[in-house]
């Protein structure tokens, strides 16, 4: 790799990891402008760089006021390279319809969630929050979806995801998705209690259980 | 020792006097005991009782006295303040709470400053200061919590909350521009809360964890608002609960600065040990409400137990109540800590009673 392109790579990368959003923007026209692909320039820079973010959350330096910012960072570069990506290049690792749950509207966990696992290459089908549990399962099926993903910060929300396993078992197609839970209050034992498929504590285990949970 | 009545004992406890036994309470707010179960009971409706104070008192008391918790605590939401101050409120159902439907702002910067006494006259504030004084009028003897919103989360309710917490990082002046807002709003509050006849103030600000925000921010933001939220409380002549969500331990050495007269944990925290570190602060919590909600009374009766054991000044749920909690597990709780006294005044707990 030639050393400029290399050093612009580089920079595209810091500027997601350093949380500089403008930055972030004018580093990907750069590229585009140096001829440089866009796919390596999202993967070795956007992507890059968050995925650095995400081992500084996991090693508590950073919090999750950081890695918001990053990611604004990687969808400020986003927005400038998508438009060079060539139609019908994307790549899918599987569909994720994902929520927060009824009776709750914390999303920040379920939006890092959902950064993170775009910038993983999967797809993500946004419920949003406050989603009662027939939306996911409708949803779920028109989509295709191979994943259920559910997020609750709240402990009284909580029972609201063993709602949505059930819903599913009661249909009968509860074998046709792995359904993975997640948010402040949950704990791997709940996440077995009612019959969830997955636990991760954080966005950047999230990915790292799809991907498993995929291979299995 | 005299007889102590809810109140006395509640208040002993706050101050570091001595008492028969600890109390058992659930402070309203966020952690309020208006479940499904207890409602249905009392020919009152939610969400009216919300917004109505005759209600509110009403159903306050209705929960204390089916659930046997040794308080009254109102409101039983947490959207009061961020409605007062212009953010949409869906008051919910009876087995879903009151929610934020939207914040009132997208940006710190965005915030238009409104003059206090307006905000006082907002939304449901006066309805939740005339729940406090027919509570108290009524029953002095039981004490009266009511509950307010923390500075953080009040703030993330008012402006999107993601993107409040990018403010606390690259728009600093403005985030906290906005957090002196609300924290001199809720001093105001906590000032006619008192004057109605509250007992103690629970403040619950389930934002401001050290797991959301990490120990720096926390302690540039989540630690001077709230500690000026609890002097504001102690100048009105209250006593103040101050209640942290989620893992506490990035922040521990941070605790004893709150100030708070008791220190409200959530349950993945070991109560006994985090006593053992800080044995002048008065802690309290901290049973699992996934316990209170599926555990069933034996297993309920035991952790209860182990508090009393472990030194635990007051026992209370360690977060919001799921509105589904079978009311029969509510009372296993809060009988184990009434019938905790031996004839001869000691106090009864798991260990000397051979329960593990």
């Amino acid at each position: 790799m030639p050393e400029e392109k290399k050093e612009l790579l580089q920079a595209l990368s810091d500027a997601v990891f350093n949380m500089e959003v403008e930055r972030a923007a004018d580093l990907a026209r750069e590229c585009v402008d140096a001829g440089i692909d866009p796919f390596e320039a999202i993967e070795k820079g956007l992507i890059d760089g968050i995925n650095r973010a995400g081992v500084l959350f996991e090693e508590e330096e950073y919090f999750v006021p950081e890695l918001l910012l990053c990611s604004d960072a990687m969808y400020a570069g986003l927005d400038v390279l998508r438009p060079h990506l060539p139609e019908t290049s994307e790549t899918q690792s599987g569909r994720v319809v994902l929520g927060v749950v009824e009776g709750d509207t914390h999303d920040i966990g379920k939006n890092l969630v959902k950064i993170m696992l775009e910038a993983n290459g999967f797809e993500v089908i946004d419920l949003g929050r406050d989603v009662p549990p027939q939306q996911f399962v409708e949803k779920a099926r028109e989509t295709g979806a191979a994943f259920i993903g559910l997020s609750t910060l709240m402990t009284t929300t909580m029972a609201r995801m063993e709602e949505v396993v059930n819903r599913l078992k009661e249909e009968q197609i509860r074998e046709q998705y792995k359904v993975v839970v997640g948010g402040g209050p949950i704990s791997q034992g709940f996440a077995s209690r009612i019959g969830a498929d997955g636990y991760a504590v954080n966005a950047v285990e999230a990915v790292k259980l799809f991907r498993r949970l995929q291979g299995a | 020792m005299e007889s102590l009545t809810e109140k006395t004992r509640l208040l002993a406890v706050l101050k570091k006097q001595p008492a028969d036994r600890p109390p058992v309470i659930c402070p309203g707010g966020m952690m309020n005991a208006a479940v499904v179960e207890v409602v249905r009971q009392t020919g009152i409706n939610l969400p009216e009782a919300h917004g109505d104070p005759e209600l509110m008192a009403g159903l306050a008391r209705a929960v204390r006295r089916l659930t046997g918790f040794e308080n009254f605590g109102v409101p039983f939401c947490m959207t009061v303040e961020a409605e007062a101050l212009g953010s949409a409120v869906d008051y919910g159902t009876l087995a879903c709470e009151p929610k934020i439907a939207r914040e009132a702002y997208n940006r710190a910067a965005a915030v238009n400053f409104r003059e206090i006494e307006e905000l006082l006259a907002a939304g449901r504030v006066r309805a939740v200061a005339g729940a406090v004084a027919s509570l108290a009028a009524g029953d002095p003897d039981v004490p009266v919590l009511a509950c307010l919103t923390g500075p953080i989360s009040l703030a993330a309710s008012l402006v999107d909350p993601g993107e409040f917490l990018k403010d606390l990082r690259r728009d600093r002046e403005n985030a906290h521009r906005v957090l002196d807002y609300v924290t001199s709003f809720l001093e105001r509050f906590a000032l006619l809360l008192a004057s109605s006849g509250a007992a103690a103030i629970t403040v619950a600000d389930p934002t401001a964890t050290g797991e959301i925000l990490g120990p720096s921010l926390f302690n540039e933001y989540a630690l001077p608002y709230l500690r000026r939220v609890v002097a504001g409380v102690h100048r009105a002549g209250l006593p103040v609960i101050v209640h942290i969500c989620g893992n506490v331990n990035k922040v521990k050495s941070l605790l004893p600065a709150l100030q708070a007269d008791a220190l409200s944990v959530d349950a993945m925290i070991n109560l006994t040990k985090l006593k053992g570190e800080f044995p002048e602060q008065v802690v309290m919590g901290n049973i699992s409400t996934y316990l209170l909600q599926n555990g069933g009374a034996a297993k309920i009766t035991g952790f209860t137990g182990k508090l009393l054991a472990g030194g635990i000044d007051i026992i209370a749920p360690a977060c919001g109540l799921s509105t589904s909690t079978p009311l029969a597990n509510i009372q296993a709780m809060t009988a184990t800590v009434k019938h905790s006294l031996a004839p001869g005044g000691e106090l009864i707990t798991a260990q000397n009673r051979g329960i593990s």
